[in-house]
């Protein structure tokens, strides 16, 4: 596999991604706005209920909101895969002199890599407001966040793949953030998810954004946070990026022969 | 007569339109109920003995689905300006102000019907108030809507640029969202935000039709706040200046093209 070919692929969805420059800007704004309101405002309202769990809400929800806009950027790529598909760009990628498994493990790195670039300025922000107590840590948690981003291009990537509509792939994207975000621990903390609905605690359990948060916290130093070791939490996000990195990545490939993305 | 029968007919285009996005408003019901069904449940945990977050939220539910449905004819007139479709909408048998009064009313309209839902739900799980209070809730609910139709086309035919339309929206969007009491109660806001140095957002969010809306449901279904009439006042006002400013907006664009 051509090191070469492969980053002019990653360097092609870099690119891409500049294109999106006023809906990155949209979710700039609606960054600041959940910190600086929202998260403000709920910190007031939540402040007896965290100091029962031990922890500054504000700091917890501004590490959760960085893991959401992680999540909704490294979904873009589905777009970008779905579009090509339908304007007949995929027909333009197949004639380069890239092989198949370069050209989509190429995209599957870029969409990763590309959420990494623009939370880039976010995270200095969000580091600024909760610090680093131990380099070390946060060092690990930075690398389980590549598996999680990777991950989560990965799985943008197979539900592109899979679909042939453009209105069941919307709405599919759709109610799928509308509950990966809630059922996590990106916006309240696990006990509370146990106390509202045990149902909802057992599918956080599941969630990769339950694990990405957790592990961000826990790197940062966000007190109280985290309710799994931080060795299972990378275990996690490493088997969530492996199945959809790799999986995704084949399903992709074969999806691409005899042209039955059309 | 025959000028309200070319509004109708308008108002017709604006709701085919509207069903074309049908996935779109699947997916953004489905985000809406998780926000009720999942958030709010677990918020509700989480402020125990300050205020009973699930039936606080739900009124405010049903605002911001009116908001973002009725926001969308935006979208479709700032697309609209853009491909210049405007010379076809201009060779109908139909006077500019028919057509700019239109369109503001059907981006009102169709907020109603998205929030239909959300308030049924609101009666289900809160009670039904009587009848004088369901006709000044929906009175001011499509007042509401059609302020934001208002808010929305004066923001589309503004800019000519869909990413300066999108960025405009996303300002307008949080602002109105975030500082206002469908989140979190207004006796949270103002001293949060004042603490914090930032009293105008605080002053924003008490005549923030948003915050009017949801608190005059509130008062209705919950009893708290107490209904006051300036909350109806403030929606009416919002929605006068904004309907207005929308209709000769749009109707000057037409024209300068």
């Amino acid at each position: 596999m051509g090191l070469k070919k492969l980053w002019l692929v990653i360097e092609r969805d870099l690119r891409m991604f500049m294109q999106y420059k006023f809906m990155l800007i949209m979710r700039g704004i609606w960054f600041v706005s959940q910190v600086a309101l929202f998260g403000l405002v709920v910190n007031k309202m939540v402040e007896v209920a965290a100091k029962d769990v031990g922890i500054n809400y504000f700091q917890y929800y501004v590490a959760g909101v960085t893991i959401i806009t992680l999540y909704s950027t490294s979904m873009f790529i589905g777009y970008d895969i779905f579009e090509e598909a339908e304007h007949g760009v995929f027909e333009y990628l197949l004639t380069l002199p890239v092989s198949r498994r370069e050209l989509v493990l190429g995209r599957s790195i870029g969409g990763g890599l590309r959420s990494f670039v623009y939370i880039g300025p976010l995270l200095v922000v969000v580091l600024a407001l909760l610090g680093i107590l131990n380099p070390l840590n946060f060092l690990v948690a930075l690398a389980s966040l590549f598996l999680f981003a990777f991950g989560v291009s990965g799985m943008s990537i197979t539900i592109a793949v899979a679909m042939k509509s453009g209105d069941k792939y919307d709405i599919l994207i759709g109610v799928l953030d509308a509950l990966i975000v809630r059922l996590s621990t990106t916006m309240y903390p696990s006990v509370y998810l146990q106390e509202a609905m045990p149902s909802y605690a057992t599918i956080a359990k599941f969630n990769p954004l339950t694990y990405a948060s957790d592990l961000f916290r826990w790197g940062t130093g966000v007190e109280g946070t985290i309710q799994i070791s931080p060795l299972i939490g990378v275990l996690a996000l490493f088997i969530f990026f492996f199945s959809f990195t790799f999986v995704g990545v084949l399903f992709y490939e074969r999806r691409l022969e005899g042209g039955s993305w059309q | 007569m025959k000028a309200l029968n070319a509004i109708l007919h308008v108002i017709e285009y604006d709701f085919r339109n509207f069903f074309k996005y049908r996935w779109f408003i699947i997916a953004l019901l489905a985000m809406n109920l998780a926000d009720l069904f999942i958030s709010a449940v677990v918020f509700t945990q989480m402020t125990r003995g300050i205020v009973d977050y699930f039936t606080f939220f739900a009124p405010g539910l049903a605002v911001i689905g009116l908001f973002a449905s009725a926001f969308m004819i935006g979208r479709e007139i700032n697309m609209e300006v853009r491909r210049e479709v405007h010379h076809y909408l201009l060779s109908l048998p139909m006077a500019r102000t028919e057509l700019a009064i239109g369109r503001v009313l059907a981006g009102g309209l169709r907020g109603m019907l998205y929030m239909t839902p959300l308030l049924i739900t609101n009666f289900i799980l809160l009670g039904l108030p009587t009848a004088p209070q369901l006709f000044i809730i929906l009175l001011t609910l499509f007042l509401l809507a059609i302020g934001i139709s208002g808010v929305s086309i004066s923001i589309a035919v503004s800019t000519t640029s869909f990413e300066k339309f999108v960025t405009a929206r996303g300002v307008v969007y949080y602002m109105f969202f975030f500082c206002s009491s469908v989140f979190y109660p207004i006796t949270m806001i103002t001293p949060t935000l004042e603490a914090k140095g930032l009293a105008p957002l605080a002053t924003f969010a008490q005549i923030n039709p948003l915050t009017n809306g949801s608190d005059l449901i509130r008062s209705f279904l919950l009893g708290t706040p107490a209904f006051s009439s300036l909350m109806l006042l403030d929606v009416a006002i919002f929605s006068v200046i904004f309907a207005l400013c929308a209709t000769f907006a749009y109707a000057k664009i037409l024209m300068r093209q």
